[in-house]
């Protein structure tokens, strides 16, 4: 097999990886057929207009081995904000029992990977194992690669208050978590995804990640990538959302050398909601892409996007976000706001709201604005006697606000607000404006 | 005229004309303001009102092409506008401006720190500082809510408004500059703004209201009323002249200097 990925030049890379047997027949079944998917599209290469802005190079000279090393470093844990209910660690997809903590709340039960191929939770099965047809090419990758993860399900009607936590560690080398979460009718749950790295891991993480809403379920859905400098996390989130389910999705952008995020929201049935917010902070020579599709399939269904880039330095940034109405969709309600603030000459942002409507009588705006510091209110600022660098670092800061506003976590909040100040050069001088 | 601290001069402009994008503005204007007086700036739309606070503020959009500014005898347009706020001189917006993310209060104390660190004198006690914000805000008739909420965030007009007369309140200028500050005021919400900003006229502090209606004249009485067209002050009087404008309209001011 290894010999046909070599004849395939976007496969390189993957010619080292090599196929380690799972054991579970239907799983290993699975893997050799999403492998030959992958070697029948090959992996994407910068001619591919979806990777335009993502840097494959970076992927291709690094080894994508799946990393088998599985002790992991403690002490990582103790960066992480306050934390109340179950945390559940993996390293590349792999629950390590020792760095977990807490128990999961009533209703909410934990699946390894390998047991969902044999046991149907809902319908993941069903959609795991249509993953080896996928057009998303790391998606395969993931799936030809991936040994292990973690599966989640709430029965219909438990609402917990406590929070899951679920913290993905990488150390060297390739990544490959799965992780799957389906929510029962009226069920809810608030999931709280971190992604780690160890300081001078050249990793590369490609995470999957699939949902699934119930009708009348709430995901409340929080993703904190906090990787090291020289850490690349390409992630593939997809979800789905039935009748009167609402789905909430914040990500926090705030590290590694390359992230990349490709999110995409099916609005399945009438009354479906879905509401993504994301902070994008591209200082130094970080690179961010985060690309969503919003697919109305269903009547009365309501969209909103509200994203915040801030680069600096030889930051460079990309938000793509694409919202389709489908025929029959009427009433759809779609909102999307990209807002950019550019600190250098340097640094790039690009933003492009798409639309594609097929249906009447429905509601939808768009904006996307790239610029630097608004001068009537730093003038604003400088007119009460405050310095231009205090005034400077103070509107970064509460540019980002829009997305931070958004976390209901008290600690949560506290951790990422220490952390945007801490990538701003000024931060001294505005701690006392923000606590 | 005696030259007690009374009658201090607090702005002198003298022959000042700017412009913005090469757009002449303001075209060699005069006007003298003492301690412990209140001046209308009067005048239609585009006439230069909001220019020449803007200026004084020292904005730096607009280029200062000639004249002179003196603030408490110290050449005003060679400082950067932080400088002007340190020394005494606020600015009231006419669009104060939202900025969500800072908080209104830790504005307000960044703002008085600065001002007393220009002064030499020690950072406010934050207890302190509480119990005068509360007392300014209770003049104001603002509620509890302001002290947590972000710079004008989700504010009404009216509640903007009042903001600015707050910080005006807090900051205790040598000289205010209150710009349209009663645009798009109700008349309850007029009555407060008017009332906090009488409360805050005093004899070692200069006001300039700037206007387009005599509406705020009302509960407000200046000392002074100029009215300001084609960049200049093309007549001064007292508070009858502003009466004298909502009666008959601002042409006839720019026929009688044209007959001068």
């Amino acid at each position: 097999m290894n010999a046909e990925l070599k004849s395939n030049q976007g496969l390189v890379p993957l010619a080292a990886v090599p196929l380690i047997t799972c054991g579970a027949h239907s799983h290993d079944a699975w893997r050799a057929s999403a492998l030959s998917r992958l070697i029948a599209l090959g992996l994407p290469t910068s001619r591919d207009d979806a990777w335009k802005y993502s840097s494959l190079n970076l992927v291709q000279r690094r080894d994508l081995t799946p990393c088998t090393d599985f002790s992991a470093p403690a002490q990582l844990l103790s960066s992480l904000p306050e934390r109340q209910g179950a945390t559940f660690v993996c390293l590349n997809g792999q629950l390590i029992a020792e760095l977990s903590s807490g128990v999961l709340p009533a209703g909410v039960r934990y699946t390894p990977l390998n047991d969902l191929f044999d046991s149907p939770i809902g319908s993941m099965r069903a959609r795991l194992r249509a993953d080896d047809s996928a057009e998303q090419r790391l998606r395969l990758l993931n799936a030809v690669v991936c040994t292990a993860g973690v599966a989640f399900d709430v029965s219909a009607q438990q609402t917990p208050v406590e929070p899951v936590h679920l913290v993905h560690i990488a150390t060297h080398h390739g990544h490959y978590p799965r992780t799957l979460v389906s929510l029962q009718a009226g069920s809810r749950l608030n999931l709280i995804e971190y992604y780690l790295s160890v300081d001078d891991s050249s990793s590369v993480s490609v995470p999957v990640t699939d949902v699934e809403l119930a009708e009348g379920a709430e995901l409340q859905h929080t993703t904190l990538g906090l990787a090291g400098m020289n850490s690349v996390v390409y992630a593939d989130l997809n979800v789905h959302v039935g009748k009167n389910a609402r789905y909430v999705h914040r990500s926090l952008e705030l590290g590694g050398l390359a992230t990349r995020l490709d999110l995409k929201v099916h609005l399945d049935a009438s009354g479906a909601e879905a509401h993504l917010n994301g902070l994008l902070l591209a200082d130094k020579t970080r690179q961010i892409d985060i690309r969503t599709q919003m697919d109305h399939h269903a009547p009365n269904t309501t969209s909103s996007q509200l994203y915040r880039g801030v680069a600096n330095d030889r930051g460079r940034g990309s938000y793509e976000g694409k919202v389709v109405v489908h025929q029959g969709a009427a009433k759809s309600d779609s909102r999307q706001s990209s807002r950019n603030l550019l600190l250098g000459p340097k640094a790039e942002i690009d933003a492009r709201p798409q639309l594609e409507i097929n249906a009447d009588d429905v509601k939808c705006s768009h904006g996307a604005t790239t610029g630097s510091i608004d001068e009537e209110v730093l003038f604003y600022l400088l007119s009460r006697g405050i310095d231009h660098d205090t005034a400077r670092a103070l509107l970064i800061f509460a540019f980002t606000d829009d997305v931070i506003a958004t976390l209901t976590d008290p600690a949560l909040r506290r951790e990422v607000e220490k952390r945007v100040l801490a990538s701003l050069p000024t931060a001294a001088l505005i701690r006392g404006f923000v606590q | 005229m005696t030259t007690n601290t009374q009658n201090a001069a607090i702005l002198e402009i003298t022959d000042l004309s700017a412009e913005i994008n090469g757009r002449a503005i303001l075209k060699s204007l005069n006007l003298h303001v003492r301690a412990g007086e209140v001046h209308a700036i009067m005048g239609p739309n585009g006439a230069g009102k909001s220019t020449l606070s803007q200026v004084l503020a020292g904005r730096q959009s607009y280029a200062v092409t000639a004249g002179s500014v003196l603030f408490r005898g110290e050449d005003l347009l060679s400082l950067p506008p932080e400088e002007r706020a340190r020394r005494g001189l606020f600015l009231g917006f006419q669009y104060p401006v939202e900025i969500p993310g800072v908080n209104n209060v830790y504005l307000l104390k960044a703002a008085l720190n600065a001002k007393r660190k220009q002064a030499g004198l020690p950072e406010v006690d934050a207890f302190e500082f509480l119990g005068l914000v509360r007392e300014k805000m209770q003049l104001m008739q603002m509620d509890e809510s302001f002290l947590s909420r972000g710079v004008n965030e989700g504010f009404s007009g009216g509640e903007k408004k009042r903001n600015e007369i707050l910080q005006m309140a807090v900051l205790e200028p040598v000289l205010a500059i209150l710009d349209e500050t009663d645009s798009g005021l109700d008349i309850d919400a007029l009555k407060v703004v008017a009332n906090g900003v009488n409360s805050l006229r005093r004899h070692d502090r200069a006001i300039l209201l700037v206007t387009h209606y005599q509406r705020l004249l009302d509960y407000i009485t200046p000392d002074y009323v100029h009215v300001l067209m084609d960049g200049k002050i093309l007549k001064s009087g007292t508070a009858s002249l502003a009466h004298e404008l909502e009666a008959r309209g601002y042409d006839w001011v720019r026929e009688e200097a044209a007959a001068k």
